[in-house]
């Protein structure tokens, strides 16, 4: 999947995290064009404008000024065009609530943010896996 | 930690063994249940035959004399108890509307499976690392 490079958008308001994804993709050598939006109204200004083709990829984190994640993918799935992104949490809550609303939601996966870098590498390196086998 | 059911629906018994030596030499702490038909899955999710806990985590093979999985698939995602499901379309095949159709659904990976079943391993490895870095909600009974 990845070799066809679609774009990824990562949802994330705290800037040491998406540094963090910048240089976990760059160690993976994941080479598709990211996106970063600061919350979830953000984000859906930019799915509807700015991000051409659409991301087949979200990155979603929960905990966010102004629209958090749940409130962001409730809308998402509501929407006929952007329905269908695949869409994976990785946030630091570990509240069941959220995990519940989220796989209602249909996330294809819900990831709690490794404490340590080189874990969080590891975790970028199993999505790229993931990624790299399934069609989009 | 991966959930304690997996449902694999495959109509193809090669298919069935391969899976589930692939789960044994993987190591794979889960138990793997099997349905035939979408209506065999549908037993086993809601009906007399009910699984307990419900899967997290379901599998549906697609070959081309099969079954779609799609009715299975708009079924689940219209059955409260069983909407949150992670849905895997494992498939051979190469079929575009079959595809759009289910990425609709939201499933959780539309996925291209090796045509050499030695590659199963590999395939069977990728997925298990996925499913060991994500968490799971509680489980229903």
């Amino acid at each position: 999947m990845t070799h066809r490079l679609v774009n990824i958008l990562l949802v994330e308001d705290d800037e040491i995290d998406v540094m963090n994804v910048k240089r976990a993709f760059s160690k993976n050598n994941i080479k598709n064009p990211l996106f970063v939006a600061g919350n979830g109204v953000e984000a859906l200004e930019m799915l509807k404008s700015v991000i051409i083709p659409l991301p087949r990829i979200i990155i979603l984190d929960i905990n966010m000024p102004k629209m958090n994640g749940i409130e962001f993918l409730k809308v998402l799935r509501e929407d006929e065009k952007l329905k269908n992104i695949s869409v994976f949490v990785m946030t630091t809550s570990n509240e069941d609530s959220d995990k519940i609303d989220a796989y209602n939601l249909n996330v294809a996966g819900y990831i709690l943010k490794p404490l340590s870098f080189e874990k969080f590498i590891s975790s970028v390196a199993t999505l790229k896996n993931f990624w790299q086998l399934c069609e989009m | 930690m991966i959930c304690s059911n997996i449902l694999l629906v495959d109509n193809n018994k090669i298919d069935v063994v391969s899976t589930k030596n692939a789960f044994s030499t993987l190591g794979i702490a889960t138990t793997l249940h099997f349905a035939e038909s979408e209506n065999e899955a549908w037993s086993l999710l809601q009906g007399d035959h009910k699984i307990s806990p419900t899967p997290k985590i379901i599998l549906i093979d697609i070959n081309e004399n099969g079954l779609s999985g799609l009715n299975l698939l708009y079924n689940i995602r219209r059955h409260p108890d069983l909407k949150s499901i992670l849905v895997f379309v494992i498939t051979k095949a190469n079929d575009d509307e079959n595809k759009v159709a289910a990425l609709n659904l939201n499933i959780a990976g539309y996925i291209r499976k090796p045509i050499e079943s030695e590659n199963n391993i590999d395939f069977f490895s990728i997925l298990n690392d996925y499913w060991n870095i994500i968490e799971y909600s509680s489980e229903k009974k």
